[in-house]
């Protein structure tokens, strides 16, 4: 483990709102957006809009760039990537580490535990 | 953020915990090699065939029932046991690392008494546990 899993919470703490969420599906679907354009689409004023982008930005899930008078905001996929690569890595131990736990106590049958596939970890 | 796993064994609960708690069984499934004091803060290391080391203080410990490790990153695995008709169900959940939750929900305004200092307890690591390990590395 590199240590580096911080961004993992920011961005769960980021999409664990519905507005937030929203945002950033729009956003996605669109490719690129700004706050004045995201206002005339969702059902909240521009400031409101304005605010949620700078603060997703400053969690790294929007890249923010100047256009114009306007900012302009693509999302970034790597935070994301981070939170799907510790889940699936630390799932994928998971999984073998009870597999080997069932195929462990398998071995160690005692008073009623009788097993005929002790490595069968499916059925 | 969480991954949480569920397996049921054939297996009684105090069949189950004995392979959670001591050593030589957690050898078998968990880690090439373990040390673990099964006992509320208790410390552990684990160590893998790739080189991997890592240590844990034991959080909370409820015999048969429940086992909660901090890792020395931060993280956090519970492994909770509960008889069922089939046998034992083992349910664990491991918490990612958190760097300092109360900052960065302050980043997102997710909150508007952003002044609040960082509540102790509740669902972030409790600092008796931090504090006992920093004693217990420092000794």
């Amino acid at each position: 483990m590199d240590g580096g899993h911080g961004g993992v919470d920011r961005v769960f703490a980021a999409l664990g709102d519905a507005g937030r969420r929203s945002l950033i599906e729009t956003v996605a679907t669109r490719g690129t957006a700004t706050a004045t354009e995201l206002a005339a689409e969702l059902p909240v004023t521009r400031q409101a809009v304005a605010k949620q982008l700078s603060a997703l930005a400053d969690a790294g899930l929007l890249r923010a760039t100047r256009s114009g008078r306007e900012t302009r905001y693509e999302v970034t996929p790597a935070p994301l990537e981070e939170a799907i690569e510790w889940m699936v890595s630390v799932g994928t131990a998971w999984d073998e580490r009870l597999a080997a736990l069932r195929r462990s106590l398998g071995g160690y049958g005692k008073s009623r535990s009788i097993r005929q596939a002790p490595d069968d970890s499916r059925s | 953020m969480e991954v949480e796993r569920e397996i049921v064994v054939p297996e009684t609960p105090d069949e189950v915990w004995e392979a959670l708690t001591e050593p030589e069984r957690l050898e078998e499934w968990f880690a090439s090699e373990a040390e673990l004091d099964a006992r509320p803060g208790g410390e552990g290391v684990f160590r893998w065939g790739d080189g991997d080391e890592r240590r844990v203080v034991v959080r909370e410990l409820e015999e048969e029932r429940r086992l909660v490790l901090d890792w020395d990153d931060g993280g956090t695995v519970a492994i909770e046991l509960e008889e069922c008709e089939d046998g034992t169900r083992v349910r664990v959940v491991e918490t990612s690392p958190e760097i300092a939750p109360a900052l960065e929900l302050r980043a997102l305004s997710l909150e508007p008494s952003a002044a609040e200092p960082p509540t102790p307890g509740g669902k972030t690591a409790p600092p008796d546990a931090a504090l006992a390990w920093t004693a217990a590395t420092a000794a």
